[in-house]
């Protein structure tokens, strides 16, 4: 059982790799980042259900707090970036680029 | 080793007299001719007198002088040593060439008065000197090569004198080169000797001993490379073509450089290396017949020559032919000798063109310089003196010194070379009395000026050495002692020849070369005929040789170095260069491209790496897992 | 039998949904397919008894997290054009899944391979409410605190940032 669940969550975190690097909609990129979190979350808690121990739980609930607020502040930032350039594109950017 | 005080000075005195001049030159403007014809004639008088004590101790005392300064170069077995040394050889050599030297600066200051450049010239001058010296009095031949070497670029820096006028830069360049090519031999040959018996010291004594453990092929091969060397300072066929062009300097120059000193530089090597011409004895043959063709070859031309300097730059190469000749047939002391009487002589007529030249306001062509017998009778005569001389008429001094050559040809059973010498001289006596009958006994007349003092003294003097100066070696015939011979003890073959014979053929050599006079008195005295032979046959272009040179050699090279500089040089080698810069700048604005500011390419780059980790790992713990 | 058929069913509807989130064109798609990941993802917790974080999973993930993000999407009004268009993204999608390849497919092989199971034996209450509370508040309170004060600073954080220019 355990197996079965690692493995579903090393197949979420790479869905999750996957969406973050191929996509361009900040909204999409920031939903596959919570994707990863998930898949970690996953696999904290088979950990704790075959080990019959508390704390994988425990650390399960802080990341799920950490997620919100992290979400918080990801939407703050939406929010001033649509304000600015009206698109929601990750390619504009790139003002580190070095040729313009 | 001790250290002749009198022979340091002796060196040294042209040396620091050329120093002085020098840096008087440069921080000095404005300084007073006389201080510079003082210092000259200092550096130059001390050498000549203590060379005269030199030759008096070793020809009377046979006193060999030695002086030893330092170690150049010690290396393991190998040492050189900067030493000199007045054995006969090179105290005979002394006799003429110091006091010749003196002679000529006395003439120079005369000849070089007002001029602008006073102080430069004499620097050079003394200069020469001093390296004339070193090449003279060396102990060994790398002392002598450093001697050899300088009196080359003396006379490239005299040679181009007048450099305001490009063509006298071009004329000095060549001899320079020419030269250049000839100590390219020299060296080569000093290389191999050293490699061979350098390890037991490398004077003249002990590469002598030490001969006879190299094998024949190294002999030969050193022997004919170190007449390269020869070929190049003494003008001989075929590294020749500098020596007309190096008329283009002063006529001073020309009398001590190409008449008395540097050439004969080439002779007195090889008889100083005499020992191993005796073992070699065909580069010896090789040496005659390039001396005969040489004595021939410029004898021809010179008898289609206009330019008074040129005719003599001509006849010193055929005069310098005939002492090869000797050479070639092991008989050094005779070719020694006729270089001593060779020294007054062709001094003396060089000195007398050159006054010609000043009187006549720098005309040098024969056929312009007509009627002159009048206004300048002491040239006529001096130069009367030394026509006679060059065509051996007894009893005047070449006589003893060229039947000498002749004989020692005839008894060496070479009888080709017998001949080419004889023609050779018969077209001396011509050519030299075509340019006496020419300038002198015409109905015309010229007036011109008077000629400095200065320039007459040393001349008469001369004329007087070349008049007498052969009954230093009165052959045995005549009841002589053979003085010379005598004392140069040299490693000389043996000549036997019949006293009959001998007067046979100094009779014989005599009446023709009279009938030849007089075959010319009647062609050019008085007439016209010089006016009508063209300029343009291919005699009077010297055979077309310089334009040969030119083609076969100039060109080729000229064209070989522009190729280089610009296909091999920057096509290749900078361009390639410079495509690795800017391929380099290429590759890095390529690279600049992964920048882009993309955070989400910078995740994949990372994820790509992490592919290859995990293909990586994934191929190495494959199996195992 | 029935837990590896449930298992099976909701770990099928997890992936496909987080499939669908990521290749989808509007955002409002992939928050709605999102949900159904969450949703399911808590019901795998459900199922190894971690009664808490199931319902912890859905309240506060699925409930404020995402409906924060459905919100802001309404809110901003986001029409068609200020959408990216992304004209490569099935290339960029498989390209990037074909890298991962490796490193999934290692991690799996690893998990296969190994001796990681221990099935040890939990008491009825494991997993509830109790349990949980117990160990945060005794063995993790330092944790706890400084999640509180992460939660002031994201709080402070995202007023800041979304102040207008005066």
């Amino acid at each position: 059982m355990l197996k079965a669940y690692m493995i579903l969550s090393v197949i979420l975190f790479s869905i999750g790799i996957v969406g973050l690097i191929s996509r361009r909609n900040i909204i999409v990129i920031y939903m596959s980042i919570e994707l990863l979190l998930n898949s970690v979350n996953i696999s904290l808690i088979a950990i704790s259900a075959d080990l019959a121990d508390s704390s994988a739980q425990v650390m399960s609930l802080i990341i799920i707090a950490i997620a919100a607020s992290e979400a918080a502040l990801f939407m703050s930032l939406f929010v001033i970036l649509f304000r600015n350039r009206s698109s929601l594109d990750a390619n504009l950017f790139d003002i580190l680029s070095s040729n313009k | 080793m001790k250290n002749d005080i009198l022979l340091n000075i002796l060196i040294l005195s042209p040396l620091l007299s050329a120093l002085f001049i020098f840096f008087i030159n440069i921080f000095f403007v404005n300084t007073r001719q006389y201080i510079f014809t003082i210092l000259a004639l200092l550096g130059s008088g001390v050498s000549a007198l203590l060379a005269l004590y030199v030759s008096y101790y070793s020809y009377f005392y046979s006193k060999i002088f030695s002086s030893h300064f330092f170690t150049w170069l010690n290396v393991g077995e190998f040492s050189i040593e900067l030493s000199f040394r007045a054995d006969s050889l090179s105290s005979f050599m002394l006799l003429f060439v110091a006091p010749v030297s003196f002679l000529i600066h006395i003439y120079a200051t005369g000849y070089m008065n007002k001029d602008k450049s006073y102080g430069r010239f004499f620097a050079y001058f003394n200069l020469f000197i001093f390296f004339m010296f070193i090449l003279v009095l060396a102990d060994n031949p790398i002392v002598m090569f450093i001697g050899w070497e300088g009196v080359g670029l003396t006379s490239y820096a005299l040679v181009s004198f007048y450099f305001e006028d490009i063509k006298n830069t071009y004329a000095g360049n060549k001899a320079f080169i020419l030269n250049r090519i000839g100590d390219f031999g020299f060296l080569s040959a000093l290389m191999i000797l050293f490699i061979e018996i350098g390890s037991g010291g490398f004077s003249f004594e002990t590469i002598f001993v030490n001969l006879h453990q190299i094998d024949n092929q190294s002999v030969n091969l050193i022997a004919f490379l170190l007449f390269v060397g020869a070929m190049g300072k003494s003008a001989q066929i075929p590294l020749f073509v500098w020596l007309p062009d190096a008329m283009a300097g002063p006529t001073p120059v020309s009398a001590l450089i190409h008449a008395a000193t540097m050439v004969t530089a080439g002779v007195y090597m090889i008889t100083r290396f005499a020992p191993l011409y005796n073992i070699a004895i065909d580069i010896s043959l090789f040496i005659s017949y390039i001396g005969a063709l040489s004595a021939l070859f410029a004898a021809i031309v010179a008898s289609r020559q206009y330019d008074i300097k040129k005719i003599l730059a001509y006849s010193t190469m055929s005069q310098l032919g005939f002492m090869f000749m000797a050479l070639g047939v092991h008989a050094y002391s005779t070719a020694l000798f006729h270089m001593f009487t060779h020294a007054f002589f062709k001094a003396l007529l060089f000195m007398v063109a050159g006054a010609i030249i000043v009187s006549f306001s720098h005309k040098q062509d024969i056929r312009e310089l007509r009627g002159i017998k009048y206004s300048a009778p002491l040239l006529f005569i001096m130069m009367g003196v030394g026509a006679i001389t060059i065509s051996a008429i007894p009893p005047f001094s070449a006589f003893f010194s060229k039947d000498a050559i002749m004989s020692s040809l005839y008894v060496s059973s070479h009888y080709e070379l017998f001949a080419i010498a004889f023609v050779a001289s018969l077209l001396t006596a011509y050519y030299m009395f075509r340019m006496l009958f020419v300038i002198f006994f015409t109905k015309s007349f010229q007036d011109g000026k008077q000629n400095a003092k200065s320039m007459i003294y040393p001349m008469l003097i001369l004329t007087f050495l070349s008049l007498f100066s052969g009954f230093l070696n009165f052959p045995e015939i005549f009841l002589g002692d053979l003085n010379v011979s005598s004392w140069l003890n040299l490693a000389d073959k043996k000549v036997l020849i019949e006293h009959s014979t001998e007067i046979i053929l100094m009779f014989v050599n005599t009446v023709c070369i009279m009938a030849v006079i007089y075959f010319t008195y009647k062609r050019y005295a008085y007439t016209d005929k010089i006016l009508q032979e063209s300029e343009v046959s291919i005699v009077a272009n010297k055979f077309y040789i310089d334009e040969i040179y030119d083609v076969v050699f100039v060109k080729p090279l000229q064209y070989l170095s522009i190729f280089i500089n610009k296909t091999i040089s920057y096509t290749m080698i900078d361009r390639s260069i410079n495509i690795i810069a800017f391929s380099y700048a290429k590759a890095g604005r390529l690279f600049s491209y992964i920048e882009n500011g993309n955070v989400r390419y910078y995740a994949l780059y990372m994820a790509i790496g992490l592919m290859f980790g995990f293909v990586y790992l994934y191929v190495l713990l494959g199996t195992r897992l | 039998m029935q837990n590896e058929v449930l298992f099976a069913i909701l770990s099928l509807m997890a992936i496909l949904s987080s499939i669908i989130m990521i290749s989808a064109y509007r955002p409002i798609d992939s928050a709605l397919s999102f949900i159904v990941t969450l949703v399911s993802i808590a019901a795998l917790f459900a199922l190894v008894n971690a009664t808490f974080l199931f319902i912890v999973q859905i309240i506060i993930y699925a409930g404020a997290i995402l409906s924060l993000i459905i919100f802001i999407i309404m809110f901003l009004n986001i029409k068609d054009e200020n959408l990216p268009e992304e004209k490569h993204k099935t290339k960029w999608l498989l390209g990037t899944s074909f890298i991962i390849l490796p490193f999934s497919a290692i991690l799996i092989d690893l998990i296969l391979r190994s001796d990681i199971e221990h099935n040890v034996v939990a008491s009825d209450k494991f997993g509830g409410i109790h349990q949980v509370g117990l160990t945060l508040f005794s063995k993790w309170i330092l944790p706890f605190e400084l999640v509180s004060i992460l939660l002031l600073v994201a709080l402070i954080g995202s007023v800041t940032l979304a102040k207008r220019e005066k």
